[in-house]
């Protein structure tokens, strides 16, 4: 029986070979959908982790949006004073309390991420920093460390000189990051007090990176920053939290859009079932009279339905592992809050959990195309044909 | 042939509604074949000869009367047995002659084998295929074959499954007047073998070159 399932599909083979492509669009899609969105978390604790700090001190005002930003790069219009940061470095469950000074310059062809850090307090936060060449000292304010991806993008070494146009300033790279895998890699660092006097902020900071003794007294420490005017707390798990929010409301509505592609796919299923039912109703009623019964044509329309489905659920799934690269840069640019790398991980769940839903896909596709099938009066449509 | 009874009908009547008013397709039909009979039903159209032959191959029932085949009323019987029935005994031959393009003519000659859980018998097989002159044309498409090469493979079809009835309907209403003749000289053939056949025609001209026990049919009655 095998070989009449094949024969049919093949005897149509642009057919088959678009109601197989719908399928596996509609499975790409879905199947991106779900592994990028486990590995968008996944990636995104991992920087977050990279990032040293288990809360950051920031502006009154919207603190996820700012802890974000200063995750991946931005500009915060509100700033803190340099005394809220004497204050935090007094509570004695903080361990590390560290100044940040965040900032854009934005010249003709490119947008540099400043970042102004206090060296000797960062560099405990970002214990796992290697460095080719050295740090800068806090003092030393014509001398730059810059993130592996700007070294390798404009090609500086050790030693070389960058120049910004907007700033009209020289600075020479004493250190080069080694490669971080999170943000850092695209960031230039210079001493705060550098980067207050660049944009005219002195005694002014974006934020606070604080680090605290004891994990446990996270919300004693919460409640004692509170207490400081001006300053609002935000743990690394709310930013966690508020981006997967935000990513979880854009996925709401690409998923419903991904199901309606499966509902459409699933209709030309059907229609491609349907038709075939209706130009083979002479087949199917020749089958009938020479012994096929109505087990058979349900296992020959539904195997070739689930063919079908297979077929595109594979080349579904073969197209996403194949084409990761595309979506990965094709997520990043829609959305703000990516992380450097999202990692890509076949999930053997999320492929049972498609196949799962092919099969039901399946199923659902074939049971009209099947009832019309069974219910053919096999004489009359015999007849019908030598008329 | 012997004078084994291998279907009966008795008092045999289908009544159609067109509407309100009822149409008699067939009125008492009493009908005895034996095996190995050469049976033509002949009659103009809309006398009821396919509808007799529905009811014989049980693909349709009597609205009163009996149809006995192998001691069986089956007109009593449900699809599934008349089903097994079919698939076991009896071998059909159509017009169109009702090949599947994408199969070739071995594959089309062993269709049957799909569905009736029969062991393919492979020397029977080829012994017809032989018999029918199709050993040639085995590998082809039926688009590559003659009307009269496709009508062989469909009786080739029929036969393999030996059956103990052939119903042929219209057999040669697509075929040349020679092709037409070939293929009764096989049925002729075929009924010396032992095989009986059941043949709806409406061609006295070729049915006058055979010795065939003719069942003339008008307004749903026997003349």
């Amino acid at each position: 029986m095998f070989i009449l399932i094949i024969k049919n599909l093949l005897r149509r083979k642009i057919r088959t070979l678009l109601t197989i492509f719908g399928i596996a669009i509609a499975i790409f899609l879905l199947f991106s959908l779900l592994t990028f969105n486990q590995g968008y978390k996944n990636s995104l604790v991992k920087e977050l982790d990279l990032l040293g700090v288990h809360m950051l001190a920031v502006p009154k005002g919207c603190p996820y949006e700012a802890a974000s930003l200063i995750v991946h790069g931005g500009i915060i219009p509100k700033y803190l004073k340099e005394e809220d940061l004497e204050i935090v470095k007094k509570i004695p469950e903080v361990e590390i309390a560290t100044p940040i000074f965040l900032a854009q310059l934005v010249e003709d062809d490119r947008i540099s991420i400043i970042y102004g850090i206090d060296i000797e307090s960062y560099q405990k936060v970002k214990k796992y920093w290697k460095v080719k060449g050295r740090f800068f000292e806090n003092n030393e304010n014509d001398k730059i460390v810059i993130g592996s991806d700007i070294a390798f993008q404009e090609k500086l070494t050790v030693g070389d000189e960058v120049y910004f146009k907007k700033i009209d300033k020289v600075y020479q790279v004493v250190g080069i990051l080694e490669y971080t895998g999170g943000q850092d890699d695209g960031f230039y660092f210079l001493p705060l007090k550098e980067v207050q006097r660049i944009f005219n902020k002195e005694k002014q900071i974006t934020a606070i990176g604080i680090k605290v003794k004891d994990l446990e007294k996270v919300d004693e420490v919460i409640r004692k920053l509170e207490e400081i005017p001006d300053l609002q707390i935000v743990t690394m798990t709310q930013v966690l939290g508020t981006i997967l929010n935000l990513i979880g409301q854009a996925n709401s509505l690409i998923f419903t859009i991904i199901i309606l592609a499966l509902f459409i796919s699933s209709l030309g299923v059907i229609n491609t079932m349907l038709i075939s039912v209706f130009e083979r109703r002479r087949e199917i009623g020749l089958l009938k009279v020479i012994g096929a019964n109505n087990w058979d044509i349900i296992k020959l329309l539904f195997l070739e339905t689930l063919i079908l489905i297979i077929l595109g659920a594979l080349l579904g799934i073969v197209l996403t592992i194949s084409g990761n690269k595309f979506i990965e840069t094709f997520i990043k640019g829609i959305i703000i809050h990516s992380p450097k790398k999202i990692e890509f991980n076949f999930d053997w769940k999320i492929a049972t959990t498609i196949f799962l839903y092919s099969l039901t896909i399946a199923i659902l596709a074939s049971i009209y195309p099947i009832f019309k099938a069974i219910n053919l009066r096999p004489m009359e449509t015999i007849r019908s044909s030598d008329e | 042939m012997n004078n084994e009874i291998i279907l009966k009908t008795e008092k045999l009547n289908k009544i159609y509604l067109r509407g309100e008013e009822k149409v008699w397709a067939l009125k008492d039909i009493d009908l005895t074949i034996k095996r190995g009979e050469f049976v033509s039903i002949l009659g103009p159209s809309g006398s009821g000869k396919t509808t007799l032959l529905n009811l014989l191959s049980g693909f349709d029932k009597p609205t009163s009367g009996k149809i006995i085949f192998l001691n069986k009323d089956i007109s009593l019987l449900e699809e599934k047995e008349l089903q097994k029935i079919r698939s076991k005994y009896i071998g059909f031959i159509f017009q169109t002659f009702l090949l599947f393009p994408n199969l070739t003519v071995y594959e089309n000659i062993v269709l049957p084998f799909y569905f009736n859980k029969k062991k393919i018998n492979k020397e029977k097989i080829y012994e017809i295929i032989e018999k029918l002159s199709l050993t040639h044309r085995l590998k082809h498409r039926p688009s590559q074959l003659s009307g009269g090469e496709q009508q062989r493979v469909a009786i080739a079809r029929a036969l393999v499954i030996e059956p103990l009835v052939i119903f042929a309907d219209e057999p040669t209403g697509n075929l040349d007047s020679e092709n037409a003749f070939n293929i009764f000289k096989i049925f002729e053939n075929l009924s010396k073998e032992g095989y009986t056949l059941v043949v709806v025609t409406h061609n006295w001209e070729l049915i006058s070159k055979f010795n065939v026990r003719k069942i003339n049919l008008k307004d749903g009655r026997i003349i």
